[in-house]
């Protein structure tokens, strides 16, 4: 076996098991290791390069804010997701597979590795600086190119450690601390002792004369903002290792903030030193500790910063080298460290990364802000501190984050956004501040909270947050919808806008609105509305104009267009066909504070464009609210889009009428029955019968297509559940009966019969009725359950069974609110309709919907019970049952 | 094939001591806290404006 092969196994080996969720039985870190692990982590010869940089921009007490509040501010907000590296034993890595997609993932690491691995040349540029300057104390010229030598030479020995695989890292990082320290402990001894102290209390850089004292101070916060959030890759390394949240936090915050901002600020110190004595300002210590000191302290120095910086630059090769070894596990260890080493190689050559310095921290902070800021807002906003492990690890099965082709788009376009808007507050090259504003932010802040928010208002748009939200089954949102949150008014500044999109929707339909009995007539009054499609809610606002409104809508629609939207287009939230108190509450309210109150009473768009039976309530509410009632009629919204295939059809022609049916005068002295009869007379419609009779063409070839939903039975051998349609016919699957639906919404049979749709539905309905009252209709099947509880998610019941007789529904499943099987029971009398879907959202087929206060429950057949599961006989049979029809 | 079982009983078990709450979680104190130190170091950033 070669050694070769040794380091390649262990490697494979290290990435394995660097990327397993740590059990809490292999936990190894209380609060006091991590944060010593991490502030060796943290502690490397550029916090030198990093001090006396902060060195030229501010005074020293605005050097102490920046260095460690700031470090602290930034790093308290961008490493509190790291409780989840805790909490899961991962790496952040996993976590933004979700964010990202597996293979946007990848894109990232190799972006982080560009733009981090430049520390990596400051590391040999100060390795280079040390060798020079000591032997130049010595009197030692070196010739021209030398410096590049001896940089390259560095990126050469701590490559070849590097490739020499895990042991000898391990060993490496052992001693490599304890220099460092020994290192700063040696340069604060010197630094405090050779120069006054209240010239480094009191110092001030020499500032040239168009520099502004604000912007150096506001450059100092960035630079430590900067400096700090390029830990955000490796933050979770040692924190997943943790046995508490807490630990694993603090320990992050205080390795780099307090740790590493104190070897920072003794840069600084170094630096202001050796500017007092030899009035130029440096951050190389050997050269600081010869001058201040003795050469033969140099001399020591020397030997430690060597070390320690080919040491650095091996562990950093070492790290990188296994992180991308994880991204790209066929390509050999070796190659990568050679490749992170000659990226290295060329930035010694380029000779300008010292001089850059404050640049790159920027650039580097340009990608990490985003990033930080995406982690963040993913964690506790979006996925709520849930994840799918399984579809994180990409274990077979489970593709949740796999997105489009393994790319989470609205993560890339939020992180390339997010870089693209610190560019737009400050060039970091030429050091130009595009916005003042947003500058006294720092560009690194403004970039996260841009980032941030940008993501969160993202996700909150529904369809955005069904694609980024693939994962909720892991972690749904179970609370249920708040439906005593009383509605906003229809919001004023959208009310143009829901105007015109209204009108542009309406307008290839040639809508034509006729009023009746409506002089006078002013808000507040009461609305009730055909229900034919989803266009009458752009048909009604339309008519309603100029009044604003508010709506009753089911909660799907809250979810379907997300809760804010909704709220501020005037929807009240509720739930089919339950005793909702909430509403009639919020329906009142409505009324009281002036407005117009819109209800559909049928509750259910019309299966075959003719209505269903009022019952009383609807003239008992109309009595309660004490104003005057008015119906809009709306014709052509079925023809248009009926609810058995929501393909729009261009053909059809719409209409409404809006009429007062019952005066202020009038509802004090009508009786209930003498209401509900001027509405049921006014909401009396057939929306075939009004296309035959205004000749409205709809020539669709496959306007008959899903007309076998609503129309399910055989005419001719009576069997149910037979019909099947395809482009303009409907046909008998067992007996061959063929109709052909013409271009004004008739059936003809191969005979010459002509058949009006709702006569077919109507006498079907005859049928169930009959079985119910003989005692014989049943229906016993297993069904898929999702129940939905608010306006976010839907929740995952998985098979159940569902039950319909006389009694009413029974549905036994696992109800995930109490963690049981068991059967929840819904009296017959309690419901005088179904809520019914032929194709929900065009995409998941057939279903009813049971309800219950805090659930709606979406009940859809499975592949054993498809042929048997029609949801217009399950309504049939409701209605009879719950004594809608008699 | 035994790596994925090694990695799928790993998750089931990470799964079952975060439902059970094993690994002491950040409280709520703990999180005022953190946001005590953050505004603190805020207005600490904020008061050098004034040096």
């Amino acid at each position: 076996m070669s050694r070769k092969h040794d380091v390649n196994k262990e490697i494979e080996n290290e990435v394995y098991c660097g990327t397993l969720p740590v059990l809490p039985k292999e936990r190894k870190y209380g609060f006091i290791d991590a944060l010593l692990v991490l502030s060796g982590y943290c502690i490397a010869t550029w916090s030198y390069t990093q001090g006396s940089y902060l060195a030229t921009l501010v005074g020293f007490k605005q050097l102490l804010i920046g260095a460690f509040l700031a470090a602290i501010f930034m790093l308290m907000v961008y490493q509190l997701p790291v409780i989840m590296s805790v909490r899961y034993g991962i790496d952040i890595w996993i976590w933004l597979r979700s964010v990202f997609g597996p293979k946007g993932n990848k894109i990232v690491t190799i972006i982080i590795i560009v733009v981090n691995f430049p520390w990596y040349a400051v590391c040999c540029e100060l390795f280079a600086d040390s060798m020079e300057n000591l032997l130049g104390l010595f009197g030692i010229q070196l010739f021209n190119g030398a410096h590049l030598i001896l940089s390259l030479s560095c990126v050469v020995v701590g490559t070849i450690i590097a490739l020499r695989g895990v042991g000898t890292i391990t060993w490496t990082t052992r001693i490599l601390v304890p220099l460092l320290l020994l290192v700063g402990i040696a340069v604060v001894v010197v630094g405090f002792t050779s120069v006054p102290m209240d010239v480094i209390w009191n110092y001030q850089p020499e500032l040239a004369g168009d520099a502004d004292k604000t912007v150096n101070y506001v450059l100092n916060i960035e630079a430590n903002f900067a400096f700090v959030i390029t830990l955000v890759g490796g933050m979770a390394e040692v924190p997943r290792l943790c046995k508490s949240e807490k630990s694993g936090y603090y320990a992050g915050v205080l390795g780099q903030g307090a740790a590493g901002s104190f070897f920072v600020v003794v840069g600084a110190v170094m630096a202001i030193a050796m500017q007092y004595v030899t009035g130029k300002m440096v951050d190389d210590p050997t050269l600081m500790m010869a001058t201040l000191s003795a050469p033969i302290l140099g001399l020591s120095s020397l030997l430690l910063v060597a070390f320690a910086n080919i040491g650095t630059q091996a562990v950093g090769s070492y790290i990188y080298g296994v992180m991308l070894k994880s991204t790209f596990k066929k390509v050999s260890y070796k190659t990568l460290v050679l490749v992170l080493g000659l990226y290295v190689a060329l930035l010694c050559v380029w000779g300008k990364i010292t001089e850059y310095f404050g640049s790159f921290l920027t650039i580097g902070a340009c990608v990490y802000a985003p990033l930080a800021a995406l982690l963040f807002v993913d964690f506790f906003a979006v996925r709520k501190q849930k994840i799918d492990l399984k579809s994180a690890f990409e274990l077979e099965g489970y593709n949740a984050y796999q997105y489009t082709k393994g790319f989470n788009i609205v993560g890339i376009i939020c992180l390339a956004l997010g870089f693209g808007f610190t560019l737009l507050v400050y060039d970091p090259i030429k050091g130009i501040i595009h916005n003042k504003i947003l500058f006294m932010l720092t560009p690194t802040l403004a970039s996260f909270l841009f980032t941030g928010v940008l993501y969160y208002l993202l996700c909150k748009i529904p369809d955005i947050r069904r694609y980024v939200r693939r994962d909720t089954y892991a972690g749904p949102d179970k609370r249920p919808f708040d439906r005593a949150k009383v509605p906003p008014r229809q919001n004023l500044l959208m009310l143009p806008l829901i105007w015109l999109y209204c009108k542009i929707t309406v307008v290839p339909y040639k809508l034509k609105v006729d009023k009746y009995n409506m002089e006078g007539i002013k808000p507040p009054f009461l609305v009730y509305g055909s229900h034919n499609s989803f266009m009458d809610f752009y048909v009604t606002p339309l008519a309603l104009k100029p009044y604003r409104a508010n709506y009753i809508s089911e909660l799907e629609g809250f979810e379907a267009f997300g809760e804010w939207i909704y709220r501020q287009i005037g929807c009240l939230g509720t739930r089919k066909f339950i005793n909702d108190q909430h509403l009639i509450k919020n329906i009142i309210k409505v009324i009281k504070r002036g407005d117009v109150m819109v209800i559909y009473p049928e509750a259910r768009y019309a299966n075959v464009g003719t209505n269903s039976h009022l019952t009383p309530s609807v003239a008992k509410l109309a009595k309660l609210l004490k104003v005057p009632v008015v119906t809009i009629n709306m014709q052509g919204n079925y023809l248009q889009q009926p609810i058995w295939n929501l393909k729009e059809r261009k053909g059809a022609r719409l209409h409404a009428d809006l009429k007062c049916v019952v005066t202020q005068d009038e509802i004090e002295k009508l009786s209930v029955d003498e209401i509900l009869s001027r509405i049921s007379k006014e909401l009396t419609y057939d929306e075939y019968k009004y296309q035959l009779d205004n000749k409205i063409v709809i020539d669709d070839a496959w306007r008959a297509e899903g007309l076998h939903y609503p129309l399910y039975r055989c005419r001719k051998c009576g069997k149910d559940f037979a019909m099947t349609s395809s482009g303009s016919k409907i046909t008998c699957k067992y007996c061959g009966d063929s109709y052909e639906m013409d271009e004004l919404g008739q059936l003809h049979s191969s005979s010459g019969e002509i058949i009006h749709i709702p006569d077919w539905y109507e006498w079907q309905r005859g049928f169930v009725h009959e079985e119910v009252r003989e005692g014989k209709y049943r229906l016993d099947i297993p069904v898929r359950v999702w129940a939905l509880p608010n306006a976010v998610n839907f929740v995952d019941c998985g098979e159940g069974r569902l039950v319909h007789d006389n009694n009413g529904f029974s549905l036994e499943f696992d109800n995930y609110r109490t963690e049981k099987h068991e059967t929840l029971k819904f009296p017959a009398k309690s419901m005088v309709s179904l809520h019914t879907e032929y194709d929900y959202r065009g995409k998941y087929g057939p279903c009813v919907t049971l309800s219950t206060y805090d659930d709606t429950f979406f009940i859809y057949p499975t592949d054993e019970s498809r042929d048997v599961f029609n949801p217009t006989k399950i309504q049939f049979a409701t209605e009879y049952l719950g004594g809608l029809y008699t | 094939m035994e790596k994925d079982n090694e990695l799928e009983s790993r998750i089931e078990e990470v799964l079952k001591v975060e439902k059970e709450n094993k690994i002491p979680r950040m409280t709520k104190r703990d999180y005022i806290i953190a946001a005590v130190i953050t505004v603190i170091a805020l207005l600490g950033i904020i008061g050098g404006f004034f040096l």
